[in-house]
């Protein structure tokens, strides 16, 4: 009895226990907001690096491309640029080779996140990653290397696929990507056309 | 509970889920939302531990400022406010170990202020033997004593919260109330009362 009388007691004296001040609630969260910022700015991830690296052999692909595009004016044409081998580099090989640097990358990543999946071990780097393979996906498409119509088909499935990783959020959507690629053959088409070997202008004609 | 009346909440564990999933792809309006529902309590309990504003402010930021960072490794096993408060927790026994501030009290102004202003809800003497009491207890107890009899934290939440089983909780705060009755003797005739 004596004992409840004291716990009461003490409950109420203990509120007075160093009383908060009101919540410094938008100081704090400007604070957060500035550390979150500038820890963004500061810290490349990895799958960011791997997607800088992808963009920018799309841009030096397509920045060549329309280099060594017929010009009517005089322009030197692409018959006069001659390739490292001394062989000349014809019109679209440029995007080819972009092209299939983004194919091998989508490949991996493609292969990483199936076996990720079904060892249900996917975490959200997998979707940050897809949103960038997404806007290659539609650079390739939109340059003359989509006009391929084997390619395209391909870009295509691999568009859908990428939107869908893109969206994942739970174990039974990676169970529904893995179905889809599957029953498409995309890891398989993937595969046929990405060739032995590094990638370099002069082992152009794979696609 | 102490520190529910001020907190706006979550309309249901569906929407936490969906700022939760928003948030983790970087949506700033999403983090502002689940912070503008837990940073009370947070802040509320990083206050009670620290006794001063500054630590608070520090203890609850690096809160959520790890919170965010880890969001991908929030697996939604415990509810989101658990695996915060385990965070807010560990920061602030953390920081207070690493600073040790706690130990200097911004008493006399506010008791005084206290005094003129609440009577006899709680004597000042009282108070003031209770804060010495209540600092001198060992961290174990002192945090589960604020979290529940301060706070009014549940014994699952601070289960949730330290990395404990609930008895631990329960055992932890009948030791700190033991621990208070005892230095806290000379007014047993006056509470008997």
């Amino acid at each position: 009895m004596m004992h409840d009388r004291f716990e009461e007691r003490l409950r109420d004296a203990a509120r007075d226990y160093h009383t908060p001040p009101p919540v410094p609630r938008d100081e704090m969260w400007a604070e957060i907001a500035a550390r979150r910022e500038a820890e963004r700015t500061r810290v490349v991830r990895p799958w960011m690096r791997w997607g800088m690296a992808a963009a920018a052999v799309l841009v030096l692909g397509i920045a060549i491309g329309r280099y060594t595009a017929p010009q009517r004016d005089g322009v030197p044409t692409a018959s006069d640029v001659v390739g490292a081998a001394g062989t000349p580099i014809a019109n679209g090989d440029a995007y080819r080779v972009a092209a299939r640097q983004y194919l091998s990358r989508t490949e991996v990543f493609l292969t990483g996140f199936r076996a990720d999946a079904r060892r249900g071990k996917l975490d959200s780097s997998f979707t940050a990653s897809a949103r960038n393979l997404l806007i290659s996906t539609r650079l390739i498409l939109d340059s003359p290397a989509g006009q391929d119509p084997r390619l395209r088909d391909l870009l295509e499935d691999l568009e859908l696929v990428l939107a869908q990783i893109a969206q994942y959020e739970h174990g039974d959507d990676a169970q529904l990507i893995d179905q889809g690629l599957d029953q498409r053959g995309v890891l398989l088409r993937l595969r046929a056309e990405i060739p032995a070997g590094p990638a370099t202008p002069t082992q152009g004609g794979a696609l | 509970m102490n520190a529910g009346a001020a907190v706006p909440s979550l309309r249901s564990a569906v929407e936490e889920r969906e700022l939760i999933a928003r948030a983790r792809l970087g949506d700033g309006t999403a983090e502002r939302a689940l912070y503008d529902a837990h940073v009370d309590r947070v802040y509320r309990l990083s206050y009670r531990l620290a006794a001063d504003d500054d630590l608070a402010r520090d203890f609850t930021q690096e809160t959520f400022i790890r919170a965010f960072a880890r969001l991908d490794g929030f697996r939604g096993e415990a509810a989101f406010s658990t695996w915060l408060h385990r965070i807010a927790t560990t920061v602030a026994l953390n920081g207070l170990r690493k600073v040790k501030r706690f130990h200097r009290r911004e008493a006399e102004l506010d008791e005084a202020a206290e005094m003129v202003s609440r009577g006899r809800a709680a004597e000042p003497d009282l108070k003031s033997r209770l804060r010495q009491a209540i600092d001198a207890l060992p961290v174990g107890y002192r945090t589960v004593f604020v979290m529940h009899d301060v706070e009014g934290y549940t014994h699952e939440e601070i289960a949730g919260a330290l990395g404990v089983e609930t008895g631990t909780s329960k055992a932890q705060l009948s030791r700190a109330r033991a621990k208070l009755r005892e230095a806290l003797a000379d007014f047993a005739g006056e509470w008997a009362s």
